[in-house]
């Protein structure tokens, strides 16, 4: 059930890149959310290597050398190393558990030598199939849940995840432009999902003394948002994508009412709204994640942040050094930008900048400004007597602020596709159960093998 | 706080540029009957085909109501999408409309209409992102396609004893991640030894057109909806290495 009633913040002025109200430490000497920002590098290993254990150990070893041999060439004060699991790494627990362990001892021994602050998230790869099989109580979850344990217990500061709650349900509505069915798919039986899961990944992380960090609706959210794509494609409304974000933000918010203390995983864009909310420290993705994918508030989405990613980046020659160098020294050089900011007093300049540098090229960024962030986050626990009443109010709020302000330009297309989806979500009912019941009854026949008995429904 | 006075410098909405004309459909039939279906299948209204069809039929036999109905109004569809009229759920909802109407004259007919080809679609084993596979699976149907769909993270063996059962004119595959597309080499290695040289169309994520065209068979498919052209273009006869230069170069 929805446990956050207020928000962490008075209003969105305070919020601010490099400091949350509740910083989290761990790893070597490492503060996030502390009062300044640092790197979070996401290493992706090439094709191939994920043949066998030893290749794919090598591959982070070589890897992780990489990264930690450009901080100190530059002069980087810390960073965190975000393992993002291949399927592999999660599938055989023990290769996780190796690689955390070796990127540990790597990162121990640059802070002996050099005292380069340092951390490791480990974000498990969820792999489960909700239209094929008990997802409370199969295979993969069993390997997930034993590579959350290797993984802390080889030396991971922070257990991630990007769970798939729902994901039967959203693959088939946003391609459909489905708000109801979307609505249904990430803010009801993906809240659910997290529920469960969390309640798990807490366990382990306190067993072990590692931080549960966050999650994030990739598997949904971005998955709308990465199909609206630039502005030439057509394959869904950037408005309704927005929709989506709005929804994902009552869902990710879960995490962090079963234990998670952030800092929240850097593909959440939503995450500026859980800092609204919670004051947990975030990871935010923006223009340094164009090696892995386009978005269109590349700088606004820094306005917050605790920790600045790449999202990820595949293991290659650069002129300039490996891929992973080199995009150590591009999140390198982005957050001593905002840290001397911070330094010289001129942080809420600077956060300005970038808000305003994004704010109206798209909806997505528009919704996600802080100030509107802030609005959303404000529908989200004003209405918390059930995940389903949370998450319609956000996506209604944040319809609301689209249409309501004339700076935000939209093509009659877009502007026809968010006065439909509002049309539909001012029409659902009221109460949960009868939100579920009805949604129960339709996408049981439209999507095979979805069952309620995956949500304790 | 100074204020942005100028955007114009900073980003420019080159989406807004003739977004403003609202461009219709162009077909229509002076048979009411026949323009309710084609209406249905034009705004994608899964809810009301199947009363529109029911009502075509009282008084068309099946042959024209699907070839002047439902077929002609997923043509249209194809056209508005093409030109970006319409955006990828138009055509998906007006492809489920046209699927489930066509369902009704088929029964009636009392049988299936011959399908232009077989193509068999699966996700790379390792991998559960399947909606790429979706979006292929929907359009290809909708092109009068049989598909065959695997599902989502399928071993390399049941892939290829489905190309060797069902004797494909194309096989598709789609993977998110880099470390899950390696599956294709392998599939394309075992087809090729036993001598199958059915046109392998791979894409989605981090699938690249340098590494689908590094082994035979391999096309590389950028987007979804290029699946049905190069469906016809394999029904037609294109080797697998003509469809590659066709699509590839």
């Amino acid at each position: 059930m929805p446990k956050f009633e207020k928000m962490a913040y008075a209003s969105s002025d305070e919020m601010i890149f490099g400091t949350a109200k509740n910083p989290v430490k761990y790893g070597r000497d490492f503060t996030v959310g502390g009062g300044y920002v640092f790197p979070e590098l996401v290493p992706h290993p090439r094709p191939g290597t994920e043949a066998t254990k030893k290749t794919l150990v090598k591959e982070y070893e070589k890897m992780v050398t990489d990264v930690l041999d450009r901080c100190v060439a530059i002069g980087i004060p810390g960073i965190q190393i975000e393992l993002e699991h291949v399927y592999q790494m999660t599938r055989n627990p023990d290769w996780g558990g190796e690689i955390a362990a070796e990127t540990k001892r790597l990162q121990e021994e640059y802070y002996r030598k050099f005292g380069l602050k340092s951390a490791i998230r480990a974000t498990i790869a969820d792999y489960r199939k909700p239209d094929e099989e008990d997802i409370r109580n199969s295979v993969a979850l069993e390997n997930m849940l034993k590579t959350f344990e290797t993984s802390a217990a080889g030396g991971a500061d922070n257990l991630s995840i990007e769970s798939v709650g729902g994901k039967e349900i959203s693959d088939y509505t946003i391609v459909r432009q489905d708000i109801r069915g979307t609505l249904f798919g990430i803010g009801v039986l993906g809240s659910r999902d997290m529920e469960f899961m969390w309640k798990k990944v807490v366990e382990i992380a306190n067993k072990y003394g590692a931080t549960p960090g966050g999650d994030t609706n990739c598997a949904q959210a971005n998955v709308a948002m990465f199909m609206a794509g630039g502005y030439q494609d057509r394959s869904v409304p950037h408005t309704f994508a927005a929709l989506t974000r709005a929804i994902a933000a009552a869902r990710t918010l879960v995490a962090y009412e079963q234990g998670a203390k952030g800092p929240t995983k850097d593909c959440g864009y939503e995450d500026v709204i859980i800092k609204a909310i919670t004051g947990n420290p975030i990871s935010m993705e923006g223009k340094t994640c164009a090696c892995a994918h386009s978005d269109l508030l590349g700088n606004l989405v820094a306005a917050c942040c605790d920790l600045w990613s790449n999202e990820a980046v595949e293991y290659h020659d650069m002129f300039g050094g490996t891929t992973v160098a080199v995009f150590t020294e591009i999140l390198g050089y982005d957050v001593a930008l905002m840290n001397t900011a911070i330094e010289m007093g001129h942080a809420k300049i600077l956060k300005e900048l970038m808000v305003q540098s994004d704010k109206y090229r798209d909806t997505h960024g528009f919704i996600l400004c802080p100030e509107n962030a802030y609005e959303i986050g404000k529908a989200i626990v004003s209405n918390n007597t059930s995940y389903y009443a949370r998450a319609r109010a956000a996506a209604i709020k944040a319809g609301e602020l689209m249409l309501g302000d004339s700076n935000l330009q939209m093509s009659a297309f877009e502007k026809e596709s968010l006065q439909s989806a509002m049309r539909t979500l001012e029409s659902l009912p009221d109460k949960e159960e009868d939100f579920i019941s009805e949604c129960a009854d339709i996408y049981k026949k439209l999507i095979p093998g979805f069952t309620l008995a995956n949500y304790g429904l | 706080m100074a204020t942005v006075a100028n955007y114009a410098n900073i980003f420019v909405r080159y989406d807004l540029i003739s977004s403003g004309e609202a461009k219709g459909a162009k077909v229509s039939s002076k048979d009411a009957a026949l323009q309710k279906v084609l209406q249905c299948v034009l705004e994608g209204d899964s809810d009301n085909i199947e009363a529109a069809v029911n009502e075509a039929l009282a008084s068309k036999d099946p042959m024209t109501v699907i070839n002047e109905g439902l077929i002609k109004g997923m043509n249209e569809v194809s056209r508005l999408w093409d030109e970006g009229v319409y955006y990828l759920p138009q055509a998906i909802v007006a492809s489920d409309a046209m699927l489930k109407g066509l369902e009704i004259c088929e029964k009636k007919l009392g049988k299936s209409l011959e399908k232009k080809g077989t193509v068999i679609t699966h996700t790379a084993e390792g991998d559960i992102h399947d909606l790429g596979q979706k979006i292929v699976n929907a359009l290809l149907r909708a092109n009068g396609f049989e598909v065959v769909d695997l599902g989502k993270d399928v071993p390399v063996d049941e892939v290829v004893a489905a190309v060797k059962k069902y004797n494909p004119v194309m096989l598709t595959g789609t993977a998110l991640m880099t470390t899950t597309m390696t599956a294709f080499e392998r599939i394309s290695n075992r087809l090729t030894k036993d001598g199958y040289a059915t046109p392998f169309v791979c894409g989605g994520g981090a699938v690249s057109l340098e590494y689908v065209t590094g082994y035979n068979l391999g096309i590389y498919g950028k987007d979804a909806s290029q699946a049905p052209g190069m469906a016809s273009d394999a029904v037609n006869g294109l080797s697998w290495s003509q469809l590659r230069e066709k699509w590839n170069s």
